[in-house]
């Protein structure tokens, strides 16, 4: 905001005088620090000048009565601003040192008055106000109290000196100095604000007087004045409609050459009070409306010809100045959009900057004297803003002075020329619209502006930074494919290039050039092309087109020292760049192991239109640790020159590393030497990927098919895996599954290689889960039990194996893993080892279940005391394997005993079961003890092993059978009866009743008959028996009914007074048990009987 | 009329650009270029709302002393830009749309082009001819050869 004075750019405050304080008085500069050091944040906007009682006050000017014949010379008066806002006082302080009890009251209140007195006499014609603090330090006295002496003193002061007693304020000099000074400072504003209205009314009175005709420059001034009194005042509001009203009345003046700088200064002024304003009262869309209307309007009026960059001057400044007060509004939180912020005002700014060098190089290149005497002398004293110094004040009307008017704007145009300096001013703006497009998310607008700049840098010729702006642009044009912005950015840079003399960076620019993506022309290309030889063969390049006569001579010459410096270079450029070659690389497998010969297809793609040699390819291949550069293999013919748009592929071979710690190597980059070898040479070092492709790749990856030719369907394939040499030890493991629960089962391992190798070690672990550990057990001979075996080899010759058999045993049934393990050493004593896991199941060879049946055969679930029954164990195969049973034994419980104690083989012994066959074996047992709990019957022994397999070992297997109820049995009930009858032959049946008790049972037997049998015998009888006795009872039955006959039921009851020797339903269970139902009775012969 | 038309892919690269005036064809590649920030910007606003989305004419994008620029984008991301002249203030907003209707119209026929690779340069006379009936151009040559 330079163009702009500071009075106006001023921020309007009351002003105040303080007078009366002596700066070397230590209370008095304390207080003159509080009011002007200690401002506080929300202070009132005033400004407080000290006073001293030498200071001489502006003059005031006779008043005007009329305004009838009173011409203006001008709009805004020059010191006007200034004056109200440093030397006119709205009001003034006296301050004093006097205490309400001071002894010499009456001679200080004289002093002070006399000091008023004198003041209000300097001040003759001022409205400004005056006021009294007294500073005193005697302490208040306290509040509700009415010191009487002071109220009188008071009344009495004022009237000495002739102020009413609102203006009369007294500040005691104690601890809270800053709170009574920040309130005095409330109290004046208020006065001030009183003198600004004052004022405002006394300008506003002249209207009536003024007439449109002549007076409409003070139209202007007065609007103009109002609206500052207004803003001194502290009322935007106000301020604001004035302003406008300054405006809209200054737009009215007819506007000719003469007065047109004047009047465009001054709309400047107001407008930019406006906008401030605007901002400032929260009204954003309204200073921008008012700021285009405003620059709408003085577009056209672009004042006399021969000044035209005074024009562009003005309208860049109103866009930098807007630019700037939107900033600032944003600053104080105004949010701004993207497509409205104050870098476009920036950018418009520079575009007029743009515009006023052009008019510059136009109107003054041949301005070269200044004239004399100066016509330009006394700009500084013009009394009326935006005059000529060579025609100050002059009206419209007068004619104007043809040889000085002209004298002077030679004036002009020599110090235009001479002392501006247009690029940094276009600079200085470009950047600040570049930060500000950056902040609104412009990023392609941002590259705009920075050409620009760049553009702007290559007319001071500044060419370094030209090449730094452009260089980055162009990898954000290349990145989006605009051929034509990017051409164009590339003509400028490699301009820059050339007459800077930048050999790398030429180099860099023209290989682009020469590119697909540009639009220059093929001669154009081809000269490029012609350029870049030139160099490699340390010669100057031909000059870039379009550049003027003194510029190439100059550029020459800096070639010509840069090539004759004989010194070779030799240049990297990397892929950041584009160029005119294209590159990919693929591994050709993506595993190698090592040592084996790894093979990089290189494609090669010259885009350019006609044939170009590379010197060298040769491919760089990383890894961690391993970096090597490997060049392509030679043939005759694949030489390097490439014709246009030709496709060559070429091969790279070498070693597969053996790697530190990673698994994979990748093509880092490619690169292609250009030019001679040993001088001059640029080394284009290139992903092997590929860019360009690799863009439209990610974009349409399935279209890109579509394109066919040799070097886009190329998919490039730039890291391999390089794995250790694949081992050729293999382990075989045999076995039959699954295991048998209890069995050694035998698992044999066959290890085998096809390479000489040698201290093998084999581990076999079992991997360990939900406890099965303790439960199986490993071992090499079925005698030692490990937790894990190792077996060692030798050696293992080619293409032999070694067989091993390890034995497992498992407790309980489920899945095993084990781990098998061989490390071993190879012909280069490499440590080498494979593993495998390998996992079998466990199952149960048989189930054994245990049958109870009484001696009749029947079912039974109780075994009682002396009563003899069979016990069975009953053995269903469940393995998959055949089993042969080698014997059985059974081991009975405490409380019984076999019937018989034979030492007879097991009935079992030697029978195969194959699965879900059954044996059964069969014990006849006699419980001697009975008890609550069900007694336990034994273990059942079975020596078994796999009946398919001669090698293994017989397994023992126990299991214990079903424990059985045992009861007491007060009675024994026997029956004899033959195994058959005949019919109508007697047969004898005699029960045997015992008594076990140690009482003596009487029982009543009833045999009741049926129509099968006669019976001879006691049809009913009571029998006594002594305790442990027996006794028989003895029928003849004669039957009469062949075939499976139910026999006459036998019945036993107690009588009722014994029932406690013999529970009746026991002994229902007893005859239940002991009696048989039925008899075969056979039938009689016909023979016999005749 | 439009001074200017262009077609720009999803990758933000130009696809087809036609100007009036071949001499200032930069200064309008130039403007387009810098347009994109502002297509991009909507876009990423529209995306918010389902509404929007079925909206395919964002309106115009900025505005020069001399110029005013409108855009376009497709569900696909391709963008239509047009530039107005800014004197020529009788033209309307529905109008504009329909330029622009019309000009999605043509590249849906010319993308439909069997041999047409996406992402390509539309290389289409009668897309071409679609262009230049938006802008006006080709009125001209039918009144020239009748």
């Amino acid at each position: 905001m330079s163009d702009l004075p500071a009075e106006l750019t001023a921020r309007p405050l009351a002003l105040i005088g303080l007078f009366g304080l002596d700066i070397y008085n230590s209370v008095h500069h304390s207080i003159w620090d509080a009011f002007v050091n200690n401002r506080r944040p929300d202070g009132a906007a005033v400004q407080f000048k000290l006073i001293s009682s030498t200071h001489e006050f502006p003059t005031v000017k006779p008043k005007r009565n009329s305004y009838e014949w009173y011409i203006p010379k001008g709009i805004l008066k020059r010191n006007w601003m200034n004056k109200y806002l440093n030397e006119v006082l709205a009001v003034i302080v006296v301050f004093y040192d006097l205490d309400w009890h001071d002894p010499q009251w009456n001679e200080k209140k004289m002093e002070c008055a006399s000091r008023v007195q004198s003041l209000r006499a300097a001040l003759e014609g001022r409205n400004t106000k005056i006021a009294i603090v007294l500073i005193q330090n005697e302490l208040l006295s306290p509040p509700g109290t009415e010191d009487l002496v002071a109220t009188e003193r008071a009344t009495a002061l004022c009237a000495a000196c002739e102020l009413t007693s609102k203006t009369l304020y007294f500040l005691p000099y104690a601890d809270h100095l800053l709170g009574y000074t920040f309130r005095l400072e409330h109290v004046l504003y208020d006065l001030a604000q009183s003198f600004y209205h004052q004022e405002y009314r006394i300008v506003k009175s002249h209207r009536e007087q003024l007439n449109k005709t002549a007076h409409q420059y003070l139209f202007v001034r007065h609007q103009f004045k109002m609206a500052f009194l207004n803003e001194l005042k502290q009322d935007q509001n106000t301020a604001h409609k004035h302003y406008q009203q300054a405006y809209n009345n200054l737009l009215d003046i007819r506007m000719v050459d003469t007065n047109s700088l004047e009047i465009k200064t001054v709309a400047s002024f107001i407008n930019y009070k406006l906008s401030r304003l605007m901002f400032s009262l929260k009204l954003p869309k309204e200073a921008i409306a008012q700021f285009r209307s405003h620059v709408d309007r003085f577009m056209t009026r672009t004042g006399p010809k021969e000044l035209m960059f005074e024009h562009h001057t003005w309208i860049c400044t109103q866009y930098s100045i807007f630019a700037e007060l939107f900033n600032e509004a944003i600053r104080q939180g105004l949010p701004a959009v993207q497509t409205q912020h104050p870098g476009y005002y920036f950018q418009m700014a520079a575009n007029h900057a743009l515009q006023r060098h052009n008019a510059c190089k136009e109107l003054c290149n041949n301005v070269d004297v200044y004239p004399d005497p100066d016509p330009l002398a006394g700009e500084e004293k013009l009394e009326f803003y935006g005059q000529r110094p060579w025609r100050p004040g002059k009206l419209n009307a007068e004619p104007a002075d043809l040889t000085r008017e002209a004298a002077a704007i030679q004036a002009l145009q020599y110090k235009e020329k001479t002392t501006v300096n247009h690029s940094m001013i276009r600079i200085g703006l470009l950047g600040s619209a570049i930060s500000q497009f950056k902040i609104y998310r412009c990023p392609r607008k941002r590259r705009l502006l920075v050409v620009e700049m760049a553009e702007e840098y290559f007319g001071c010729k500044d060419y370094g930074k030209v090449l730094t702006l452009l260089m980055h642009m162009l990898w954000e044009y290349r990145s989006e494919r605009w051929p034509v912005l990017l051409t164009d950015v590339l003509k400028s840079a490699l301009k820059a290039a050339y007459l800077s003399a930048s050999i790398k960076d030429y180099l860099i620019l023209a290989l682009e050039a020469l590119g697909p993506s540009t639009m220059f022309s093929i001669e154009r290309k081809t000269n490029i092309f012609e350029n870049i030889i030139n160099i490699l063969q340390n010669k100057p390049p031909n000059s870039e087109p379009n550049l003027s006569e003194d510029l190439k001579d100059c550029a020459v010459d800096k070639w010509l020292a840069q090539v004759n410096q004989n010194e070779s270079f030799i240049f990297k450029i990397d892929d950041n760049m584009a160029s005119f070659i294209d590159v990919k690389a693929c591994f050709t497998q993506p595993k190698y192991t090592v040592n084996s010969t790894v093979t990089i297809e290189v494609f090669v793609r010259n885009l350019y239109h006609a044939e170009v040699e590379l010197s060298k390819i040769s491919v760089t291949v990383t890894g961690s640790g391993y970096k090597s550069e490997i060049p392509i293999i030679d043939s005759h013919d694949r030489n390097l020159i490439f014709s246009a748009k030709e496709v060559k592929k070429y091969l790279c071979q070498f070693e597969a590393p053996q790697l530190d710690d990673s698994l994979e190597i990748q093509i880092n980059k490619v690169n292609l030497n250009l030019g001679n070898d040993k001088r001059c040479s640029v080394i284009l070092q290139f992903s092997a990927s590929g860019r360009e492709t690799n863009l439209l790749d990610r974009m349409y990856p399935e279209i890109q098919q579509l394109r066919g030719g040799l070097f886009d369907s190329v998919r490039p394939l730039i890291t391999a895996k390089i794995e250790q040499e694949e081992s050729n030890v293999t382990i075989i493991t045999e076995c039959k599954q699954p295991a048998l629960l209890g069995e050694w089962f035998s698992v044999k391992i066959l290890v085998s290689s096809s390479d000489k190798i040698s201290n093998v070690n084999i581990f076999v672990n079992l991997i360990q889960d939900n406890n099965s550990e303790q439960l199986t057990e490993l071992s090499l001979n079925m005698k030692e039990k490990q937790s894990s075996v190792i077996f060692e080899i030798d050696t293992i010759e080619p293409t032999s194996s070694v067989e091993q058999v390890v034995f497992v045993r498992a407790h309980n049934v489920g899945d095993r893993n084990f781990l098998i393990k061989a490390e071993y050493s190879r012909c280069r004593k490499k440590k080498d080892s494979k593993e495998i896991t390998y996992s079998f199941s466990v199952v149960k060879p048989f189930e054994v279940s245990t049958q109870f049946y009484t001696i009749l055969y029947e079912p039974l679930t109780k075994g009682f005391i002396d009563e003899p029954l069979f016990i069975m164990p009953h053995i269903v195969s469940t393995s998959p394997w055949p089993i042969k049973i080698e014997d059985t034994s059974i081991e009975l419980g405490n409380s019984l005993i076999e019937e018989r104690s034979l030492s007879q083989e097991s009935i079992l012994k030697n029978i195969v079961l194959e699965e879900s066959e059954a044996g059964t074996d069969v014990y006849c047992i006699v419980p001697k003890i009975g008890s609550e709990q069900p007694t336990s019957t034994g273990v059942y022994t079975i020596k078994w092993r796999r009946a398919n397999d001669e090698n293994t070992i017989v397994t023992s297997s126990s299991v214990t059978l079903t424990p059985l109820w045992v009861e007491d049995a007060v009675i024994g009930l026997e029956t004899r009866l033959p195994p058959h009858g005949w019919v109508r032959t007697p047969l004898c049946v005699s029960y045997f009743i015992k008594n076990h008790s140690d009482y003596l049972i009487t029982l009543r037997l009833t045999m009741e008959a049926n129509e099968a049998f006669m019976f001879a015998g006691h049809k009913q009888i009571d029998i006594c028996i002594l305790p442990e006795s027996e006794k028989k009872v003895e029928w003849i039955l004669l039957p009469l009914i062949a075939g499976f006959v139910a026999l006459p039921s036998l019945s036993l009851t107690v009588p009722t007074d014994e029932e406690y020797k013999l529970n009746k339903t026991r002994l229902a269970e007893v005859i239940e048990r002991s009696i048989p139902r039925h008899v075969y009775i056979m039938p009689k012969s016909q023979t016999i009987e005749e | 009329m439009a001074v200017c038309i262009a077609v720009i892919g999803k990758d933000n690269s130009p696809k087809y650009i036609k100007c009036t005036d071949e001499a200032n064809a930069l200064q309008f590649h130039y403007k387009i270029h810098t347009s994109i920030d502002i297509v991009e910007e909507k876009l990423n606003i529209g995306n918010k709302t389902a509404a929007d989305v079925r909206e395919l004419f964002l309106g115009m994008l900025y505005s020069t002393e001399e110029y005013k620029i409108f855009g376009y984008a497709t569900n696909t991301k391709i963008k239509f830009i047009i530039v107005l002249q800014s004197s020529n203030a009788t033209l309307r907003d529905n109008e504009v749309r329909m330029m622009f209707r019309k000009l999605h119209i043509a590249y849906a026929n010319a993308v439909s082009d069997p041999f047409y690779i996406p992402g390509d340069q539309i290389q289409s006379k009668i897309f071409n001819s679609a262009v230049m009936d938006i802008m006006g151009l080709l009125v001209d040559e039918k009144k020239i050869l009748k």
